[in-house]
């Protein structure tokens, strides 16, 4: 049976090179699904919040909030993903309090190797598999991701303690949370990236480590703000040649030279990251506004929606 | 950026994805063509700067760009380019050895699974070895100018944060103390309850597993009576930077996210007393329009062009578009030079990538 399309998943974690609109698209991907009736969280992990802000909504913060109906945001940090977790192991807070409120611990917390990844990553896929009256409490997880190097870390966390921790709590945790992250019916990941060469550059390797290093199913490769062919490659001569005519002709067709340089190169980069990549490709259109706003994500979303298979509601 | 023309110290920071490695690079051609000699040291690893600059690869050592690889561009060589890529985990072991006080000692080090893994694991250990080779590079070669380019940081500050990070985490004397006990259990006997006993510690074994403390206590008993040498070395650095010869760099796109990082460093750098030069915004749209009056429609266009179809009508949009994209940088440009005082250079969107010598002289010759 094939894996179900990424907005029937229950996890889709959005990743990619910093700067390539990862908040954008996951802000958009989860307003299409929120749009569609479900029910989506949206994780931002320890970062600068930008998804509810995107949405004209203001920050979450640590604590899970609505932005839009039916999606609600939340900032994962290390510091309330380990109260959270260290409340669930240790069951009593003042003991919790005791133990982990001090400077000590946000000592270990911040050079014992992947311990704040692990708990960030245990709350996020909590969340996914929490239930409320008797059904799954979210539809869809979507978890904007950090840029590359620091997502293969995250992503990587409970493989890793597998590899090098003896029987005990912290292994059942790491096992349950793997078993998730590698399960095709549950998981998918979705790169994004942009049609310029190191970025394309970076998706190819971050693509490899996410086959060969991490094993969770990939799902799709988006590649944002790309320019659409607008002029022929007659129009493009003839605008080449009149590039030094007075106004209005020479600027507009200065203008014209270096759109269509920029939507060849792109379509260039697009064409290179298809030949290395063997995921559904949705190309996602260079906005007219530059400003990155509820209205961009509206485009974005909507241009999602049309982008056929993976994103099927 | 004449401002950095006296300068002994050029540290390009600013957030990734921006050209920070080209700036730098550019910047240190830039001073080399105007007969001086330069190091450029980069932490990236993409082998495109090392085949710009004529060179097979980079390693830890300095490569001089051979004059060949100048004239080949269409260049006068000038003075001297150096290039070299930061190797962090190198680094560190150099500096280990430079602090350890025998060779068991060093040995040691070498061997511990959590040393093993400083160099990617522990946040902010690239940063800190970039200002160690910085200080080495400056107080013992003999160059005009060494160019830095820093990492691509998660958060803007965690370059300045840095080694403070890195000494409180190999000096904490609590953590030390906490986890004396599980160095002298043999690694198969060791029991929680010996983690010094303290409740804490044992918690903590429950989530990391006693191997991970072990290995830890192992560390900083390694590095103990080492930390002096680390902190003193720490601070000339820091002094280092803070010197009228070093002026920082911010890089920047016109993207706002960009820009509002850039803005963070400088804050911070100002905050500190430390030198910034002035600010580079890259790839940016150039108007192609008189500000102020509105971009010509379609029915100009069309009359221009002498001719039918809908090519005046998309080149009446593209220029619009293009229009609002330059205003739109320019916006962000005018918040980052505003910042510096007006100390910055534009440099427009290029036609392509910057892949050879010859790409990078014509970026210079922006600065």
């Amino acid at each position: 049976m094939a894996p179900p399309s990424l907005l029937d998943r229950r996890l889709v974690l959005v990743t990619g090179k910093g700067g390539v609109g990862k908040s954008s698209v996951a802000a958009a991907l989860a307003l299409l699904a929120a749009r569609s009736g479900r029910r989506v969280l949206v994780c931002e992990v320890n970062a600068q919040e930008r998804v509810a802000p995107l949405l004209g909504a203001p920050p979450a913060g640590p604590a899970i909030r609505e932005a839009a109906p039916g999606l609600f945001t939340v900032n994962v940090t290390p510091d309330e993903a380990m109260r959270e977790y260290g409340l669930q192991v240790l069951k009593f807070r003042t003991i919790y309090e005791a133990v982990f409120e001090n400077r000590v611990v946000r000592y270990f917390l911040r050079v014992v190797p992947s311990l704040a990844e692990l708990v960030m990553l245990g709350k996020i896929l909590n969340e996914v598999r929490s239930q409320e009256s008797g059904r799954p409490r979210w539809d869809l997880v979507v978890v904007d991701a950090p840029s590359t190097g620091h997502a293969v870390q995250l992503l990587r966390t409970p493989a890793a303690l597998l590899d090098t921790v003896p029987p005990g709590p912290l292994r059942r945790d790491a096992q349950w949370m793997q078993e998730m992250l590698v399960d095709p019916a549950v998981t998918a990941l979705a790169l994004v990236t942009l049609p310029e060469e190191m970025p394309v550059n970076e998706a190819i390797d971050l693509d490899q480590q996410v086959r060969d290093l991490l094993g969770i199913p990939r799902g799709a490769l988006l590649v944002n703000a790309v320019p659409e062919p607008r002029f022929d490659a007659g129009e493009q001569e003839l605008l080449r040649a009149q590039q030094d005519d007075p106004p209005p002709l020479g600027p507009a067709a200065q203008a014209a030279v270096l759109q269509a340089q920029r939507a060849e190169q792109a379509a260039r980069q697009v064409a290179r990251a298809r030949a290395a990549i063997d995921l559904p490709v949705t190309v996602l259109p260079l906005l007219a506004s530059p400003a990155w706003d509820r209205s961009a994500v509206e485009a974005l979303s909507e241009a999602l929606g049309a982008g056929g298979a993976p994103w099927a509601r | 950026m004449e401002r950095l023309a006296e300068r002994r110290i050029a540290v390009c920071v600013g957030p990734g994805g921006v050209g920070k490695t080209t700036v730098a690079a550019a910047v240190g051609l830039a001073r080399a063509q105007a007969g001086a000699r330069v190091l450029v040291c980069t932490i990236d690893p993409a082998r495109r700067l090392a085949n710009a600059l004529g060179l097979q690869s980079l390693g830890n050592v300095e490569t001089r760009v051979p004059d060949h690889a100048f004239r080949e561009a269409g260049l006068q060589p000038g003075g001297q380019l150096f290039a070299m890529m930061l190797d962090v985990k190198r680094t560190w072991d150099d500096l280990v050895a430079r602090h350890a006080p025998d060779r068991a000692r060093r040995e040691r080090i070498y061997r511990n699974r959590l040393y093993q893994q400083l160099s990617s694991a522990l946040a902010g250990s690239q940063e800190f070895m970039a200002m160690e080779k910085l200080y080495e590079l400056t107080t013992e070669r003999d160059y005009d100018l060494v160019v830095l380019d820093t990492p691509p940081t998660a958060h803007a500050l965690d370059f300045l944060d840095a080694p403070e990070r890195i000494l409180d985490f190999l000096g904490n004397d609590t953590a030390r103390a906490l986890l004396s006990p599980a160095l002298h259990a043999g690694r198969a006997g060791l029991k929680l309850f010996q983690l010094g006993g303290a409740y804490a510690a044992k918690t903590l074994a429950r989530f990391t597993g006693a191997d991970v403390l072990k290995d830890l206590a192992d560390f900083l008993a390694g590095f103990q009576g080492m930390y002096e040498g680390f902190e003193r070395r720490a601070a000339a650095v820091r002094s280092l930077l803070s010197t009228p010869g070093v002026g920082f760099v911010l890089v920047a796109s016109a993207s706002p996210l960009a820009v509002d990082e850039a803005l963070g460093f400088h804050e911070r750098l100002h905050a500190e007393s430390m030198p910034v030069a002035g600010a580079v915004a890259n790839r940016i749209t150039p108007s192609l329009w008189p500000e102020g009056e509105s971009a010509p429609g379609e029915e100009a266009l069309r009359a221009a062009l002498g001719a039918g179809g809908d090519l005046a009508a998309r080149l009446a949009r593209t220029l619009a578009e293009h229009q609002l994209q330059a205003r739109a940088d320019a916006v962000q440009v005018a918040r980052l030079f505003e910042a510096v005082g007006g100390a910055g250079v534009a440099i427009p969107r290029l036609r392509a990538d910057v892949h050879d010598l010859r790409g990078l002289s014509q970026l210079a010759e922006r600065l």
